[in-house]
C-alpha cells in the first residue's frame, strides 16, 4: 500500500534521520533508504537539489561498494538519477568517486547490476561534466568497442553516448575511425529505437566537419549505410527523422561530392520545417539543425524561402508561451535566412518579424537577446531598407544601445554587430541614435578589456561615420578623442588595429575639414598610422593605412606635405622603403592603395605638385610606377597610368 | 503488413481496369483472397504482437507454448508493466511510481510530462480521498515547482487545484479529473512509455491492420461492387447492394 503523502523536501535538513538510515549497518534499513531517495529525487530537480546539499550523494554512492546486489542496483539508480539533468549532481556524483565504481560494475556477472551501472554511467556522459575519455588510449578504445559489440542495449548505449560526449576533434574522429567504430554503429542502426537514435547521433558526432570521416561513412558497406540513414529520415518517430537529417547534413556539408543534388537539399528542408512542429525537445533542435543546413548557402537559402520558411518561423514566434530555446534557435534560423537574400529580408519586414524581434532584445535570457540581435544584424544588411531608415528608429535603436551595457559579453558583442549594420544609413536619421546615448555607450566599450568588444566597438564607429556629415564625425570625434583614437590604433590585437586605421579612414573623407582631424593633438594619429605602417605586419593594415594618406593627400598643400613628411622622414635612411614594398605587393589591392596616394600628391593642379614630383623620382617611386603601368591587375594599370599621366606633365626626366 | 498491401495492389488492378463501375461476383471475390497467401508465423506473430502490447500476459504464455511463437519482448517484464498500470487505474498512484522506478529510472526521470500527470493524478486522489491540507500540501511542494518550470503545466495544476474550490465536486466545471476515465487515461500513458522504453511499439499492429482495411474497402467503393466486410468481429463478407 502507498504509504500517505509525506512532506520531506522542505523539511529537509542535516539532521534529517535519512542521513542516518542512508549509512545504517542494517542492509535492510540502508535498502529502503537509498530506494526511498531514489523514488523522491526521480523527475523532480527540486528534490535532487536539496538531497544534493544535504550531502545525500557520498552516503548512496558508499552502497555501491556493498556486496548486496539489490543494494548496489538502489544505489546505481539513485546515483544515475542524481546527474540526470542537473549538472551539481554530476559533480556530487563525481565527487564521491561513484564513476570508476560504475565502471567497475559493468564487468559485474549479475544483469541488474550491469544494466543499472550502465545506466548511471550514461546519465553521466550525458553532461558536459563528465570526464573525457580518452580515445588515444589503446585499452580505452578495446573497451569502447567491447561496449559497441554488446548484446546488451545499455552498454551499447552506453558505448555511443561516450563517443557523442568525448569525440570533439579531428584527431578524435579519425581515430574512432580508424578503430572501426562506424561500422559498429552503422551496425546498430537497425536495432531497437533506442539503439538507431544512440547510433546516428554518435555517427553524426564523428563524421561532423571531417570530410576524410564522411567519406569512410559514406563508402561503408558500398553507401548502404548512408541509404539506411537516409531511410531513417522518414520513420514514424520524430527524433529518428532528426538525428538522421542531421547525419545527413555533415555529410552534404562536409563535402562538395555527396548529396548535392536538388531532391535530397529540398527534402531536407521540408524535413526540418516539419519537425518544427513537434512541441518537445525536437522541435528545438529542428531549428539549430536547419540553420546548419543553411548557413552560408544561398542555394538553400533560396529553397528555404521557397518552403515559406519565413512564414513558418513568424508562425512559432507567435506561439505563446515559447521556451527560450526554441525562440533563440528561431531567431537564429531567422539570421541564417535574411543573411544573403533579399527576397527573405523582405518577406521577413512584411510580415511584420521585426516586432517579435524587438521584442526578444529584451528577454530575460542572454542567449535569445544575442540571437535577436544576430538576427536583427542579418536583416539590417539590406541596403534598400536602410536607407529607407527602417531601423534607424526608437523601437529598434533604444533596446540595442541598452544592449551594450549588458552584464553579457555576447550580449555586447552580437548587440555592436546589429549596431554597426543600422548605423550605415543615411542622413537624416543619425540623430536617433545619438540621441540614445549610442556613442557615449560605443566609445565607452572602444575601452573594455575584453578584444572582441573593442573590436566591434571601433567597427561600429568606423560605419557610424562612414559618409556621414561634419556634424555626426564631430559629434563623434569629440566623444572618442584623438589620443584614444591613437591608441586603439596601436592596439595589441591586429583586427582592432585594422579597424581603428578603417575608422580613421572614414573620418578623413570628404572635406578639408574632414581631414584635419588627422592633425588634431600634435598629429598624434598621424604619428601612430605612420609608426604602424613602419611595421606593416598585415596586408589589410597597409591596405588601410593607405587609404588615410591617400584621403589626407587630398587635402591642401600643408596636408599633402605631412604625407610626404611621413612617407620620406628626413632623419631616417631607407625606413620609408615600406612605401617601396607596398607598390610591390604581391597584394593587388595594396598596389592600388598606394598608387592612389601617388595619384592624390601628384595632382597637376596644386602648387606644390612639381616639388613632390621631384622628390618621388628622387625616392625612385617613378621609375616604379612606370614599371606598374603593365600590371597584371586592371585596376593598378589604370591608377599607374593615371599617376603616370600627371607626373609627365611637368616633363619626363 | 504483407497482407495489406497485397490487397492494395489487387484493387489498384481492378481500380485500372474498370473505368465504369465494375461488379465482382462472390466467388470471383472469393477466388482472389484465396490467391493471396499469408504465411502462418506472420499471422502468429500479429496475435503475439496483440497480446503482448495488451499486456495479456498469460495468453501470450499460452500462445507462445502452443504456437511456438517467440515474442519480441520478455514476459516477465509485462507482468511488470500490468502491474504498474493496474495500480494507476486502482489509484495507488504512489507505488505505481515506485513500480516504473523499479522498471526503469530513466522513464520519469526522462519524460516530464509523463512525471507530471502522475504527480497531477496523486492529487486528484488525495482529493477524492478528502485530504484537503495533505493536498494543498503537496500540490505546493510536489507540483508547483514543476509548474515553474514549464506554462502548460501550470495551467493544468490550477485546474486540478480548483478541485478544492468546490461543494459538490461531481458537479463543477473540472469534475471530469474526478472521472475514473482520467485514471484511465494516466495508465495508458504509463504503459505506452514503459513500451517505448523497452523499444516496443506502443500500439499493436492489429487495429491499425483493421483501420487500413476499412480505407481500402471505402476506395474501391469508389470503383467497383464487391462483397464487402461490414462487421469485423465476425468478417463475413456480405454482398453488395448493386
Amino acid at each position: 500500500m502507498p504509504t500517505p503523502y509525506a512532506s520531506s523536501a522542505r523539511g529537509l535538513s542535516s539532521s534529517d534521520p535519512i542521513l542516518d538510515r542512508l549509512a545504517s549497518s542494517d542492509g535492510a534499513v540502508k535498502f529502503r533508504a537509498i530506494r526511498e531517495v531514489k523514488n523522491h529525487i526521480i523527475g523532480n530537480r527540486t528534490k535532487k537539489l536539496s538531497y544534493i546539499k544535504l550531502g545525500a550523494v557520498p552516503a548512496v554512492a558508499a552502497a555501491l561498494a556493498d556486496s548486496d546486489p539489490n543494494l548496489i542496483v538502489q544505489s546505481a539508480a539513485a546515483l544515475g538519477s542524481f546527474a540526470c539533468g542537473v549538472d551539481a549532481g554530476v559533480r556530487a556524483v563525481l565527487d564521491a568517486g561513484a564513476f570508476p565504481r560504475l565502471i567497475g560494475l559493468l564487468s559485474a556477472p549479475d544483469e541488474k547490476v550491469l544494466d543499472a551501472a550502465a545506466r548511471s554511467l550514461r546519465m553521466i556522459y550525458q553532461s558536459k561534466l563528465a570526464p573525457k575519455y580518452d580515445f588515444f588510449q589503446e585499452e580505452n578504445m578495446q573497451f569502447l568497442l567491447s561496449l559497441l559489440k554488446s548484446e546488451n542495449e545499455n552498454l551499447t548505449g552506453l558505448g555511443a553516448g561516450i563517443v557523442i560526449h568525448s569525440c570533439k576533434t579531428i584527431g578524435e574522429q579519425n581515430i574512432l575511425c580508424h578503430a572501426g567504430v562506424l561500422e559498429k554503429l552503422t551496425s546498430l542502426l537497425d536495432g531497437s529505437l533506442s539503439q538507431r537514435d544512440a547510433s546516428l547521433e554518435s555517427l553524426a558526432a564523428i563524421i561532423r566537419d571531417n570530410p576524410a570521416a564522411v567519406s569512410n561513412f559514406v563508402e561503408l558497406r558500398c553507401g548502404r549505410a548512408l541509404r539506411s540513414v537516409t531511410d531513417l529520415t522518414k520513420d514514424k518517430y520524430p527524433r529518428t527523422r532528426l538525428l538522421a537529417c542531421l547525419c545527413l547534413i555533415s555529410v552534404k556539408n562536409s563535402s562538395t561530392c555527396y548529396l548535392q543534388d536538388i531532391g535530397i537539399k529540398t527534402k531536407l528542408v521540408y524535413l526540418l520545417l516539419e519537425l518544427l512542429d513537434d512541441s518537445g525537445q525536437v522541435g528545438d533542435e529542428a531549428s539549430f539543425a536547419f540553420s546548419s543546413l543553411i548557413a552560408e548557402k544561398e542555394d538553400l537559402q533560396k529553397l528555404a524561402f521557397e518552403a515559406n520558411a519565413i512564414n513558418k518561423f513568424n508562425c512559432l514566434l507567435q506561439k505563446h508561451p515559447i521556451q527560450t530555446k526554441r525562440l533563440e534557435g528561431v531567431l537564429l534560423a531567422l539570421a541564417d535566412l535574411c543573411s544573403k537574400l533579399e527576397c527573405c529580408r523582405s518577406s521577413f519586414l512584411s510580415l511584420q518579424v521585426l516586432n517579435l524581434v524587438i521584442d526578444a532584445l529584451t528577454h530575460e535570457d542572454a542567449s535569445v537577446r544575442t540571437a535577436a540581435c544576430i538576427c536583427l544584424r542579418s536583416v539590417s544588411r539590406s541596403i534598400r531598407n536602410l536607407s529607407a531608415g527602417r531601423f534607424m528608429n526608437e523601437r529598434v535603436v533604444f533596446p540595442l544601445v541598452q544592449l551594450l551595457s549588458d552584464l553579457s559579453t555576447s550580449v555586447q558583442v552580437a548587440a555592436l554587430g546589429a549596431i554597426s549594420n543600422i548605423v550605415v544609413d543615411f542622413l537624416p536619421h543619425k540623430s536617433t541614435f545619438v540621441q540614445c546615448g549610442g556613442v557615449k555607450e560605443l566609445v565607452q566599450l572602444t575601452k573594455s578589456m575584453d578584444s572582441s568588444l573593442r573590436l566591434n566597438a571601433v567597427w561600429a564607429l568606423r560605419n557610424m561615420v562612414f559618409l556621414a556629415d561634419t556634424i555626426c564625425k564631430e559629434g563623434v570625434f569629440v566623444e572618442l578623442t584623438a589620443s584614444s583614437m591613437a591608441s586603439l590604433i596601436c592596439d595589441p590585437e591586429p583586427s582592432v588595429q585594422e579597424q581603428a586605421l578603417a575608422l580613421v579612414r572614414n573620418f578623413v573623407d570628404g572635406c578639408l575639414y574632414s581631414v584635419e582631424h588627422a592633425f588634431a593633438e600634435d598629429g598624434i594619429i598621424l604619428d601612430a598610422v605612420g609608426r604602424q605602417l613602419q611595421k606593416s605586419s598585415k596586408i589589410e593594415i597597409g591596405i588601410q593605412g593607405m587609404y588615410i594618406l591617400s584621403n589626407i593627400a587630398s587635402g591642401n598643400e600643408f596636408h599633402k606635405d605631412a604625407v610626404m613628411q611621413l612617407l620620406f622622414p628626413q632623419d631616417e635612411n631607407g625606413s620609408h622603403s615600406f612605401f617601396e614594398q607596398f607598390l610591390q605587393s604581391p597584394d593587388s589591392r595594396l598596389r592600388t592603395a598606394a598608387v592612389w596616394v601617388v595619384i592624390n600628391l601628384t595632382f597637376p593642379a596644386s602648387p606644390g605638385a612639381f616639388g613632390r614630383i621631384v622628390n618621388l623620382r628622387s625616392f625612385g617611386i617613378v621609375s616604379r610606377i612606370k614599371k606598374m603601368v603593365n600590371d597584371s591587375c586592371m585596376d593598378v594599370k589604370l591608377r599607374a597610368r593615371l599617376a603616370l599621366g600627371q607626373i609627365i606633365t611637368f616633363g619626363d626626366s | 503488413m504483407s497482407l495489406f498491401w497485397l490487397v492494395i495492389r489487387q484493387l489498384a488492378e481492378i481500380g485500372a481496369m474498370a473505368t465504369t463501375k465494375k461488379v465482382i461476383t462472390r466467388e470471383e471475390w472469393e477466388k482472389k483472397l484465396n490467391d493471396v497467401k499469408i504465411r502462418k508465423e506472420d499471422m502468429n506473430k500479429l496475435v503475439m504482437n496483440f497480446l503482448v502490447t495488451e499486456g495479456y500476459v498469460e495468453a501470450a504464455e499460452k500462445f507462445r507454448t502452443e504456437s511456438g511463437t517467440e515474442p519480441d519482448i520478455d514476459l516477465a517484464t509485462i507482468t511488470d508493466r500490468m502491474a504498474v498500470k493496474k495500480a494507476v487505474q486502482n489509484g495507488n498512484v504512489e507505488d505505481a511510481i515506485e513500480k516504473v522506478n523499479d522498471l526503469n529510472p530513466e522513464i520519469l526521470d526522462t519524460n516530464p510530462q509523463l512525471f507530471f500527470h502522475l504527480q497531477q493524478q496523486r492529487l486528484i486522489e488525495l482529493i477524492r480521498n478528502g485530504k484537503v491540507e495533505e493536498a494543498l500540501e503537496f500540490a505546493q511542494e510536489e507540483l508547483a515547482p514543476r509548474g515553474e518550470e514549464n506554462q502548460s503545466f501550470l495551467e493544468e495544476l490550477e485546474r486540478t487545484v480548483a478541485l478544492l474550490a468546490f461543494e459538490d465536486v461531481s458537479n463543477c466545471p473540472v469534475g471530469d479529473l474526478l472521472d475514473i476515465s482520467q485514471r484511465l487515461k494516466t495508465a495508458s500513458e504509463v504503459n505506452a512509455a514503459i513500451l517505448t522504453s523497452q523499444s516496443h511499439e506502443k500500439d499493436p499492429k492489429l487495429p491499425s491492420l483493421l483501420k487500413m482495411l476499412l480505407w481500402a474497402q471505402n476506395q474501391l467503393d469508389e470503383k467497383a461492387a464487391y462483397p464487402r466486410i461490414n462487421d469485423l468481429s465476425t468478417a463475413i463478407l456480405e454482398d453488395s447492394a448493386v
